[in-house]
């Protein structure tokens, strides 16, 4: 991501081509000894019945009536912070709005998931504001006006994570606050309409950083299982357990194509098309994004119908059933591309946050930080980016072929599985080309 | 919970293994390229002309710790930009612009116009 006004301004360097080969030989090794010697029967994502609790002291903290209301009032305490630097700071480039929003909330989002699970639905502000009009009003946040339409299922989150990776990676002007306003003022009030008429649980149909979360979420190594207690888990138990709905393919390929455009849109060959078409450039960001999700899209649809055919699966099954596959892949890449942003360009958001109005002030008293390398070297980021890209893959790999042995009959698992692993490897290599090349 | 079955382990252990020799190959990539502030100053020219860059962006790689000159001529009033190190120059018509500094932060930082949104060129420090 580069925005203007300077957030994102320094880049990672282009990893070295003996780590992005590494990384490859390593994908397609995995690979071939997944398919040869894993387990012979579908294994993953059963009910926890056996899962080790979590201490007693966490598991009553969770418990006790306080934990929501705490998460709940962060969630708003946070969200009013963050609108004072949007509604009343300057609009320059040390308001800390923009890095808050794409730096810290976004990118932010990925680390707390994947540590403590769904974490948006017990922070979201709207969610909260939902719940209080509702209990002013003596209804059932659950009730809506309506019933949700059988076929919603993950749609309106497909439009919603769309529209903000239009927003952080090819809108003009992405970084000021006029268009952080608006593109916010929109979500919000779309978000709060259909939990008026659909109820609270349009938030997981809609929220694309609710459901964002979710999905993150599920490789988290703790969750509350069905009795409500917590309990320690296997993550890939965790990404077994997510279910084909409709907008599933979608969404997963929208987060992998998503960051593989932002990738290939800092290729200078890409530069020089955008910058000498006759057309203005946010309409070839557009197209590229598109094209990029397009294509991701189309190599999933191919693969995953060839393993049906050839693995003898119920037709029109496979597309959905392995879609969380795709997660850890998408994970690892999103891990790989952002996190010296993260790193690097949070601290400097954190440090402006102290001064959302840009008076001097030093409210939080983080003014004075300046931005630490924190173990930032060229080597080692190559390394880390390589390392979970590779992760994401061996993951993916395993999920795949876990599903895959519930999906195919015995007989033919095996062939059914070659289109997958030949998807996840092209998936991996290109992420790992993207990263060397661009 | 279901512990990672014995047949994961073995992967498991070979993928650790490979993640060990990613490491030990980029580790001899970065050292062999030791910072070097003795090098010569970096002198890079662009023009801006009808909403076109000369020469067409590409990528232009300094060592870290080196100078880098940028002169920029630009057909029109615009301020010019070099991202992460935060360098500016204003641009005025015809009249060259230079900015001058030591890239010392490793990176790949884009240098661009601001009125015109023109990508100039993306500099790689190593």
């Amino acid at each position: 991501m580069l925005l203007a006004h300077g957030i994102g301004g320094r880049q990672d360097l282009p990893i070295p081509f003996s780590a992005a080969l590494t990384g490859a030989v390593l994908a397609l090794l995995v690979s071939f000894v997944a398919l040869g010697t894993l387990w012979k029967d579908a294994r993953l994502g059963g009910d926890l019945r056996a899962a080790r609790l979590l201490p007693a002291a966490v598991r009553r903290a969770v418990r006790s009536r306080a934990w929501p209301w705490v998460w709940r009032i962060a969630g708003l305490v946070a969200a009013a912070y963050f609108c004072v630097g949007l509604i009343f700071g300057p609009d320059v480039a040390d308001n800390p709005t923009a890095g808050a929003f794409y730096v810290l909330f976004w990118v932010g989002l990925v680390p707390l998931s994947l540590l403590f699970g769904p974490v948006w639905r017990g922070l979201s502000p709207l969610r909260t504001l939902h719940l209080l009009a509702c209990a002013a009003l003596r209804r059932d946040p659950a009730l809506g006006l309506r019933r949700t339409p059988p076929g919603l299922g993950y749609w309106p989150a497909c439009a919603g994570l769309f529209a903000f990776v239009w927003l952080e990676l090819v809108a003009p002007e992405r970084a000021t606050l006029p268009v952080i306003g608006i593109w916010l003022a929109i979500y919000v009030v779309i978000m709060l309409a259909g939990a008026v008429v659909f109820g609270a649980k349009w938030f997981g149909h809609a929220d694309p950083f609710e459901v964002y979360s979710d999905l993150v979420g599920r490789l988290a190594p703790v969750t509350r299982r069905a009795d409500g207690l917590l309990v320690w888990r296997n993550s890939l138990d965790g990404m077994a357990g997510l279910r084909p709905a409709p907008g599933l393919t979608v969404l997963v390929v929208l987060l992998l194509g998503s960051t593989m455009y932002d990738s290939a849109s800092n290729a200078p060959t890409w530069v020089r098309i955008v910058q000498d078409a006759p057309v203005p450039a946010p309409v070839m960001g557009t197209a590229g994004l598109v094209a990029v999700i397009g294509l991701v899209f189309a190599a999933y649809r191919a693969a995953t119908a060839l393993a049906g055919r050839w693995g003898a699966a119920e037709p029109g099954s496979t597309a959905g059933e392995l879609a969380h596959s795709i997660v850890p892949i998408a994970v690892g890449y999103v891990i790989a591309h952002y996190y010296t942003l993260f790193l690097l360009e949070g601290q400097r958001t954190v440090a402006l946050l102290s001064d959302p109005l840009n008076t001097g002030a030093n409210w939080l008293g983080t003014a004075g930080w300046t931005i630490k390398a924190l173990g930032t070297t060229p080597a080692g980021i190559a390394t880390l980016q390589v390392t979970v890209i590779v992760v994401g893959h061996v993951l993916g790999t395993v999920l795949a072929h876990d599903r895959a042995l519930a999906l195919f009959p015995r007989r033919t698992a095996v062939l059914g599985q070659i289109p997958l692993l030949v998807l996840m490897v092209i998936y991996t290599l290109v992420g790992l080309l993207l990263l060397f090349a661009a | 919970m279901r512990h990672a079955p014995a047949r994961i382990r073995r992967p498991l252990a070979t993928f650790l293994l490979g993640a060990a020799l990613v490491m030990a190959t980029s580790a001899c990539g970065g050292s062999s390229t030791p910072a070097s502030a003795d090098a010569p100053p970096k002198d890079i020219t662009v023009t801006i002309a009808g909403g076109k860059v000369t020469p067409e962006p590409g990528r232009i790689e300094v060592t870290k710790g080196q100078t880098v000159r940028i002169k920029v001529t630009s057909d029109v009033a615009d301020e010019a930009h070099v991202h992460g190190y935060d360098k500016e120059a204003s641009l005025q018509p015809g009249t060259p612009a230079s900015i001058e500094f030591v890239a010392d932060e490793t990176g790949l930082f884009e240098v661009e116009t601001h009125e015109t949104e023109l990508q100039l060129f993306q500099l790689v420090v190593r």
